[in-house]
């Protein structure tokens, strides 16, 4: 009878984050309540998404708020003076003696200004703007980038949405949609009247063979808060490392808003596109690499416009990245956990994260060890929806000090506080297929001491649940859920969860979790 | 000479819970009842007319119901009847409604009803009639005190579960002070309705009832999720909560038949409809948003090593599992789509 609220007990105590908060806020600057409800609509997720996603949702939805309130008159009242007239407040907040630097900033503002676009989502019937980014001239014909964020309500609902622009010097006008990358979140858009910006243009490219050095001074450009077009200083540092697609780390700050535009290097030649910061530091600040923007370039320069939702699309993007994703996954060896009696998958951190915890010595009751394992990459499909991306968790559990009948509470409560997600607009909810599984046995794990300890199989329990995407035709969520059973006061439990997968790769994906499992290989040989 | 035993029948007017409010008896017929005062049996009631009705035998010698000049005529056994029509009485006891009164008519040479035994609770030093099996053979005070122990030494174990070895006394307060307080409130709370309706304190017989079904709920709720797990049947977990919910269902009825003695029909029917009604909603909110009948998506408990009865399966037999599973999901998208359900954006 108290069994409901001890288990509500443990859900808090398992769901504690500790610094571990691997999620960047796209730099879109949208009406706040649609970041509230996504902050709402996030709750919802799946457990361990939930779990990783809490602490960053938070300042998500707190941005454009905060923000808007605190950070943006600061900026333009105080930098404003320093340079001038001019309406070029340095967002990065540059050190005064660095009147050079300054000086750079400024030329390439001048130059970059007459290329320099803010996107804007408008709702068709009322003319208001339901997301702003920034976007920039490139080739020729009035083509523009932007995010593929900054416009995906567009993408996804044509026939609400009109997609405008407005310069630097104040013209305006209607944008068609020609192509997007929904993997490294970029759109390609063009003009549909060319004729007010005509002859001004693009913004070139950095060649791909004059690779920038580390500490460069780099300029992002945009239009932060639909406060004013602004150039944000800042440094570049590089490829993000651990990171499965190719993001750039820029050392200065981004606001939301300045999503979609240029960041260029001393000379105004693309480097990156703005597209992301994280709001747990200070200035880490990221880039969509100039590779992409060259190859979507390449595919939809003459491109028709897109007039209908382009879920199909998406959806064919988002197969070719997972098929990928797979591929690279199930080709790297498990890492050890380092437990006495199982050897437990735990992904190597090529292009994952992993965070540990183990509880305080001291504790009377269970012990455990935990390791959390995502990747940074997430890919925006919509403000409700980020995919493309894996999560492998587990926790080893020690219950000598609680004995076989309080342990067998403790380890089935665990089990049972997961989240496995419920129908929603998105997505259906999670079935469930569920078995007492012999691990260690197939021919998967095919090294010697795998095949040795064949005969004495790791028995375990293992669920395996699938949702599929409603609006993305082939693409689903795929969790399994394993535990131990063999021991009476010693276990572990894992989960392992890809998010946006074909069902040939979900299964690849979940045989190759379960067959991670078995006994580690020096107990049974030794005994 | 009026003698007792010599009674041609016997009228007792009722209360409205159904008691006695006094008994007439009757030596000869025609007995009169009315308000007036010349009636044989004058009934208070500014409801019943002044000649209201009139008990008589027929030539035949069957004893007959005349109603009188009433406005409101007279119910017998519940049918009504109106001013003038004459019914032939039942050769049971039989009840008559005249205005706001009602009567209940015994007549000599009726058939009896079997003796009812009284509840367990009030048959203090009396040995138990036939029981079967070692329950039945225990006196009811006894299977009371034991259906508590038993009870109360599950809860506590479980409770003692819950907590960490060498937890604060403090700790233990809940399950060995607040349960005996929760189940006797409980109690209490239905002694307090037998009161109002029954005029009658009935605290231990509702304690009759409580006990041994707490006692079956309990036994239910820790011993089945573990023989699911332990034999590998995750639908016989998903039963779980449906039996508890229907055992609930089942003490609250025999508390509110304790209620209403005269009409357990009633107490039933309105159980069944409340939990049938309760239940269909639940279910249909559980489905709306897991597609399932059953909230949780998968059997959490684990079986223990040692009962664990289950067989492992190859690991790949479970993903072959998967592609069914996705044709099953495909199905509700389309079925999604077909609906036309928003679009996923709708509103942000």
């Amino acid at each position: 009878m108290a069994r409901p609220v001890r288990a509500r007990r443990q859900v808090r105590q398992v769901r504690q984050v500790q610094g571990a908060c691997p999620n960047m806020t796209p730099m879109l600057f949208a009406y706040p309540i649609s970041s509230a409800q996504h902050r709402g609509r996030s709750t919802r997720r799946s457990g361990l998404l939930q779990w990783a996603l809490w602490g960053c949702c938070a300042l998500a939805a707190a941005l454009p708020a905060t923000a808007a309130t605190a950070n943006a008159p600061p900026t333009a009242t105080t930098a404003a003076p320093a340079i001038g007239a001019q309406a070029a407040p340095s967002a990065a907040s540059a050190p005064g003696p660095a009147a050079a630097v300054t000086g750079t900033g400024q030329r390439i503002y001048e130059n970059t200004r007459p290329l320099l676009l803010q996107v804007r989502t408008l709702l068709k019937t009322q003319d208001s703007q339901s997301s702003v980014g920034s976007g920039f001239l490139v080739g020729n014909g009035g083509l523009l980038v932007t995010n593929y964020h900054v416009i995906s309500q567009y993408a996804l609902q044509p026939s609400r949405h009109r997609l405008v622009y407005a310069s630097v010097d104040g013209k305006q006008g209607a944008l068609q949609l020609l192509a997007f990358d929904v993997v490294h979140d970029l759109a390609l858009l063009r003009l549909a009247d060319p004729a007010p910006l005509a002859g001004r243009g693009a913004v070139p490219l950095r060649p791909a063979d004059e690779p920038l050095p580390r500490g460069a001074r780099i300029f992002s450009l945009g239009n932060p808060l639909d406060v004013g077009f602004a150039v944000a200083e800042g440094t570049y540092n590089g490829p993000v490392e651990r990171s499965f697609l190719e993001t750039l780390f820029f050392g200065g700050s981004l606001s939301g808003g300045m999503s979609g535009g240029p960041a260029l290097d001393d000379q105004g030649r693309l480097i990156g596109v703005n597209v992301a910061a994280r709001r747990d530091g200070e200035q880490v600040s990221f880039l969509v690499p100039a590779a992409p923007v060259r190859a979507l370039l390449a595919r939809g320069g003459g491109a028709k416009a897109i007039t209908t939702p382009a879920w199909e699309e998406i959806a064919r993007q988002l197969l070719v990245h997972e098929a990928h994703l797979t591929q690279r996954f199930t080709q790297l060896p498990w890492r050890e956990a380092g437990h006495a009696l199982y050897r437990i998958p735990v992904p190597q951190e090529q292009f994952m994260r992993c965070w540990g915890r183990g509880s305080p010595q001291a504790a009377r009751g269970l012990q455990f060890e935990r390791s959390d394992c995502a990747m940074d990459s997430r890919i925006f499909v919509s403000g409700s929806l980020l995919s493309g991306y894996i999560t492998v968790r587990h926790e080893a559990y020690d219950g000598s000090r609680l004995g076989t009948l309080r342990f067998a509470d403790r380890y089935s409560a665990s089990f049972a506080n997961e989240f496995m997600g419920v129908d929603n607009r998105q997505r259906t909810a999670a079935q469930c297929v569920e078995q007492t599984v012999a691990a260690g046995t197939t021919a998967g794990a095919s090294t010697g001491a795998a095949r040795a300890t064949a005969s004495k199989a790791l028995p375990m329990k293992a669920v395996i649940c699938l949702r599929a995407y409603k609006k993305l035709p082939g693409l689903h969520d795929v969790s399994v859920l394993v535990a131990t059973l063999d021991q009476p006061t010693t276990g572990v439990q894992g989960r392992f969860d890809a998010h946006g997968v074909s069902l040939a790769s979900a299964q690849k994906l979940a045989q190759h979790y379960l067959d991670g499992f078995a006994w580690t290989a020096p107990k049974t040989a030794s005994r | 000479m009026d003698r007792p035993e010599n009674r041609l029948a016997l009228v007792t007017q009722l209360d409205r819970d159904g008691r006695a409010l006094r008994s007439v008896d009757v030596f000869a017929w025609p007995l009169t009842m009315g308000r007036a005062l010349d009636q044989q049996l004058v009934l208070d009631d500014a409801s019943v007319a002044a000649q209201h009705a009139t008990l008589a035998p027929d030539a035949e010698g069957q004893l007959q119901l005349v109603v009188g000049h009433s406005v409101n005529g007279a119910w017998l056994d519940g049918q009504h009847l109106a001013a003038g029509s004459v019914r032939a009485l039942p050769n049971r006891p039989s009840t008559l409604q005249l205005g706001h009164t009602q009567l209940q008519l015994r007549l000599r040479g009726e058939t009896l009803a079997p003796e009812r035994p009284l509840p367990p609770h009030l048959l203090r030093g009396a040995q138990a009639a036939a029981g079967s099996g070692p329950w039945g053979a225990l006196a009811p005070a006894a299977r009371l005190w034991l259906a508590a122990a038993v009870l109360m030494a599950l809860l506590v174990v479980q409770h003692g579960l819950s907590l960490d070895p060498g937890a604060d006394f403090t700790t233990w307060l809940p399950a060995l002070v607040g349960l005996p307080a929760a189940v006797a409130a409980w109690c209490a709370t239905w002694a307090l309705l037998s009161k109002l309706f029954q005029h009658r304190f009935e605290f231990m017989a509702h304690l009759h009832i409580a006990l041994p079904g707490l006692l079956i709920i309990e036994l239910v709720d820790v011993l089945l999720p573990v023989v699911a797990a332990s034999l590998g049947w995750p639908l016989l977990w998903r039963l779980t909560p449906v039996l508890r919910v229907l055992l609930m269902a089942w003490v609250v009825y025999r508390h509110l038949a304790l209620l209403m003695p005269q009409q357990p029909q009633r107490a039933a029917a309105a159980m069944v409809a409340a939990t049938v009604v309760g239940g269909a909603i639940s279910l249909a909110f559980t489905h709306r948003s897991t597609d399932r009948y059953s909230a949780p998506a998968y059997m959490s408990t684990l079986p223990l090593p040692a009962l664990d009865a289950t067989r492992a399966a190859p690991t790949a037999s479970l993903v072959q599992q998967l592609a069914p599973l996705a044709t099953q999901l495909q199905k509700r998208v389309d079925q999604a789509r077909d609906d036309g359900e928003p679009d996923a954006d709708d509103g942000d």
